[in-house]
């Protein structure tokens, strides 16, 4: 079979260790610059990122460009997404405070959701979130608010209250505390950022396997004959993962919106 | 002992998804049973479910990128 690959694949270099790869596999790892300004490299996932922001202020502006009586049909959608996470995520988990956070949950909602809609956006096929640096950037925004809000609200009662539980038995209060101070501070935002992150990586590299495959059995059918009917069950697995990951998308985008909201609540009200 | 790090990173992380694999189950199976019981309760039960999914699949995800690094 890897024989098969290597046959069929358009450049064989049996001296590295990613042998015939097609060229737009490797991408996850390889950050090949377009351009330079000024000793600033500038990458393919710098511009979707910059894309996402444009697409996401876009919808923003001609959804509520000029209010209507009666909205149009574009608009009705995106008063329910920008309600729904009103509604359901920033006061419904916050309470009435979270009226306050709403503006950034809705921002990183919205970015999130095109982010992760890149990678089954034909053209693009790439989401952005799958480079660890903006989950990672996203959770550290979010880190620094909770642990803001947690002492802005709380003074300093709000440390004392997470390494000393009231809540719990006097003998256990300092593994408890030690428990829950590693939780907050360390695993909470590493967990936050990881999650969104694997499971784009995970979409993105079974998307280009699959995919990738079935495009190079069914291409080189001239070279492989009758065997490159092995193509089509990569790429009917593959068509049917493909609508799998835009569920995924949207999911994941939610999740991380819902935990971010959930961990501002902890800190606006710690005693629940 | 060089050739087969890249399997054993495999095992690790199949072993790995084993204990996340049943926490989502019972999480999901206990959610549904409670939707099914008070359908009212339907929303606060989903959102609940999430969460309860996202924190118990962290330990997967955590497997699936030390995986990578491996």
């Amino acid at each position: 079979m890897e024989q098969l690959i290597w046959a069929a694949s358009a450049e064989c270099d049996p001296a590295t260790d990613i042998i015939c790869k097609p060229e737009f596999v490797n991408e996850l790892f390889e950050t090949p610059v377009i351009f330079s300004i000024g000793g600033f490299d500038v990458n393919r996932a710098m511009l979707l990122m910059l894309l996402a922001a444009v697409v996401v202020v876009g919808l923003l502006f001609f959804a509520f460009r000029k209010p209507r009586v009666v909205p149009t049909r574009f608009g009705t959608a995106m008063e329910g997404l920008v309600g729904f996470v009103r509604d359901e995520i920033a006061v419904g988990i916050i309470g009435h405070d979270g009226i306050k956070y709403f503006p950034y949950l809705l921002s990183v909602f919205l970015f999130i959701l095109v982010g992760n809609l890149f990678e089954v956006t034909p053209f693009i096929n790439f989401p952005i979130t799958s480079r660890m640096a903006i989950p990672a950037s996203l959770a550290v925004l979010t880190y620094v608010i909770f642990v803001f809000v947690g002492f802005a609200k709380n003074g300093m009662s709000y440390l004392g209250g997470i390494i000393w539980p009231k809540s719990v038995p006097i003998g256990l209060r300092p593994l408890v505390g030690l428990i829950e101070f590693v939780s907050t501070f360390l695993i909470r935002p590493l967990t936050l950022a990881v999650r969104l992150f694997a499971n784009l990586v995970a979409g993105h590299v079974m998307l280009t396997l699959l995919l990738g495959s079935g495009w190079i059995f069914l291409s080189h059918v001239a070279d492989i004959g009758p065997r490159a009917a092995i193509g089509l069950g990569w790429f009917l697995i593959g068509m049917a993962i493909f609508f799998f990951e835009i569920a995924v998308a949207v999911l994941q985008a939610y999740i991380f919106t819902l935990l971010s909201a959930v961990y501002i609540q902890t800190s606006v009200h710690p005693e629940h | 002992m060089e050739d087969i790090s890249g399997a054993l990173a495999l095992i690790g992380y199949g072993l790995g998804a084993i204990g996340p694999g049943i926490g989502i189950g019972i999480v999901a199976g206990n959610a549904v049973q409670a939707m099914a019981r008070q359908p009212e309760a339907a929303n606060m039960v989903r959102t609940t479910m999430f969460l309860g999914i996202a924190f118990t699949e962290a330990l997967a995800l955590i497997g699936f990128v030390l995986f990578f690094i491996a």
